[in-house]
């Protein structure tokens, strides 16, 4: 009796703590939210409203009119496709190796692989902007793309998926005289079709969310992406806070489409690392 | 191996992909041409040595970037930062000129102590907050775990750009949200952006939105715990106390030395925060190590400090994440 009212106190503080937690991590999403569609002293009016006196869609019209949102959307998804479908052939063909093929080396190089993680962005940020210059790729997307498209993680991740592939079915293909490429290609790659998903998620927003590389590669406006205009927007001292917001907004929206649409492998995908170090 | 392997591999996994397989498998029977076993040549030494070579062929691109775009310029950089340089012209040698004037350089050591200010409370807020959080939700009093489990995680799929945004209206020292809430309770107005709280302020952007990766990370600890381990120590009458402190904790060690290293690192890193809530101010009061990099580097154009600046930040990353692995045993023989 008494244990089960003891139980029952706790069982109310755990969840009032986890959706106070909650609330207070949704109160900027809903004030962004709120604020793309108010007029900029409306905002800054005491008490604050959460809906609107008089909703309107101005600011959104404004951030398409005055600064040219669709160009920078499409260069922020042209350069995360680009990104993505280029980091996927190359993690799951080095992870493929990884995992299905013994040679000299192989520890070594993996080890290599794992220590190139721990080189911090910041130390070769100056001499890797030098080299995009010398290379000719300032300013383009090409710039952006290139020098993290072969990351680390991704071979790490695809290396555990492809372990998982099994070792007669290649050689049975072997037998039957396919090239190693081909069976990488026709037989490994679409048996681990749902690790590929998750890489293709993470992949994606990493490059759709990246903020200081391509503000240093990308020095011509109509080239830049989304964070960097976005930032771009932010003045501490005149600012029109609703068309900042509803960029903000619009620019959340398709990584939180992608991942509520797949979000189960996603989570799961995102542990990997974690649990195997 | 033959054709009993390939049927024992169709008849265990009907799944899509593997139907695929098979049927190239097949496809690839049926049309194969058998090759003179006497061929010669080019062709001859590839079928030889295709499986030896093809490997390094495959992981060659990693490795070929990684030398071009990460060692080559971790190897320029030290020497870049051995010089006095504006980004064209002649390079002047100065030694280790630029390591002696960082030590003395007031707004480094500013950038260096807010820095480490980061780390800290990384270490003291969010980490906690985060594994009560995981352990809250991997309780049997909670049942809705889905919820909070993905609630907690949204922020982190925001850009920092667009969550550092976010918050411009939440601490904006006159009608941010904060304070139009402490004005209702009759609280006056405190200024966050201001030197006294603006590291507070990038603390509580940066617990919105790494607060949640870190509890899936700890709750992937949490449910690897083998459960027979509570039910052993049930039987020996062990409370709930001494089942956290004695299975929980040891049990949690691998995880949290993983959450331990990649936070430390990230905060060490810490950049579009400080820079977009208060351009690294007021008078430098958030400024980040990596913040004065970009400002020497690119700002001010000075690339030899600034690769200097890199370098030291190199070094503490090494030094510490070395320490956190020692602290935890990872060089440790397992017996």
């Amino acid at each position: 009796m008494d244990d089960t009212l003891t139980r029952r106190a706790q069982r109310t503080l755990a969840y009032g703590f986890l959706f106070f937690i909650l609330i207070a991590m949704a109160t900027p999403f809903v004030w962004m939210l709120s604020n793309t569609i108010k007029e900029q002293s409306e905002i800054f009016q005491m008490p604050p409203t959460l809906i609107p006196e008089e909703p309107h869609l101005r600011n959104y019209v404004s951030l398409f009119v005055d600064f040219d949102f669709a160009r920078h959307f499409l260069n922020s998804a042209f350069i995360a496709v680009v990104h993505t479908v280029s980091h996927l052939f190359l993690a799951s063909l080095a992870g493929f190796a990884f995992a299905k093929y013994t040679f000299p080396l192989k520890n070594f190089l993996f080890l290599v692989l794992l220590g190139s993680m721990m080189v911090p962005l910041y130390t070769i940020f100056i001499p890797l902007f030098v080299l995009v210059i010398r290379l000719g790729l300032v300013n383009s997307y090409a710039g952006v793309i290139i020098p993290g498209v072969a990351g680390a993680f991704g071979i790490f991740f695809m290396k555990q998926s492809m372990e998982a592939v099994p070792g007669e079915l290649l050689d049975s293909a072997r037998i039957d005289g396919a090239s190693e490429f081909r069976i990488y290609w026709q037989i490994a790659l679409p048996l681990v079709r749902p690790a590929l998903a998750v890489l293709a998620v993470l992949a994606f927003m990493g490059s759709w969310n990246d903020f200081v590389w391509p503000l240093v590669v990308l020095r011509s406006r109509e080239l830049q992406t989304l964070p960097v205009v976005m930032a771009g927007m932010v003045n501490l001292y005149r600012m029109e806070y609703g068309v900042v917001m509803a960029a903000s907004l619009l620019s959340t929206m398709p990584i939180l489409l992608l991942f509520l649409a797949l979000q189960k492998q996603f989570l799961a995908g995102l542990t990997v690392g974690a649990v195997k170090s | 191996m033959g054709l009993t392997g390939r049927e024992e591999q169709i008849r265990a996994a009907p799944a899509t992909p593997l139907q695929t397989a098979q049927s190239f498998l097949t496809n690839t029977v049926d049309s194969s041409i058998m090759k003179p076993a006497d061929e010669k040549g080019l062709r001859a030494w590839w079928s030889r040595s295709e499986r030896k070579v093809v490997p390094y062929v495959f992981i060659s691109p990693f490795y070929i970037l990684f030398i071009v775009f990460s060692v080559g310029p971790l190897i320029y950089a030290l020497y870049l930062s051995l010089h006095r340089w504006p980004g064209s012209g002649p390079m002047r040698h100065v030694g280790l000129g630029n390591y002696t004037y960082l030590a003395g350089d007031p707004v480094f050591l500013k950038s260096l102590w807010n820095t480490v200010y980061y780390a800290i409370g990384a270490f003291l807020f969010i980490l906690p907050l985060a594994l009560v959080l995981a352990l809250l939700i991997n309780s049997t009093l909670i049942r809705i775990k889905s919820l909070f489990r993905i609630g907690y995680f949204l922020p982190i799929l925001t850009s920092t750009v667009a969550a550092t945004i976010m918050f411009l209206l939440i601490f904006n020292n006159q009608f941010g949200l904060i304070n139009q809430g402490l004005a209702l309770l009759g609280i006056p107005a405190l200024k966050w952006l201001d030197e006294e709280l603006v590291k507070i302020s990038v603390l509580a952007v940066a617990t919105w939105r790494y607060t949640g990766i870190n509890v899936l990370y700890f709750l992937t600890g949490l449910q690897s715990i083998p459960p027979e381990l509570y039910e052993a120590a049930q039987v020996d009458g062990a409370g709930a106390w001494a089942q956290f402190r004695y299975i929980t904790i040891p049990q949690l060690r691998p995880i949290a030395l993983f959450v331990g290293v990649v936070t430390m690192i990230g905060s060490f890193q810490l950049f579009a925060e400080p820079l977009l809530l208060a351009n690294g101010g007021p008078n430098d009061a958030s400024l980040t190590i990596a913040n004065y990099l970009y400002r020497m580097g690119f700002t001010n154009a000075k690339l030899g400090y600034g690769s200097a600046i890199g370098w030291v930040l190199a070094l503490i990353i090494f030094g510490l994440s070395f320490i956190q692995l020692y602290l935890f045993g990872a060089f440790r023989k397992e017996d």
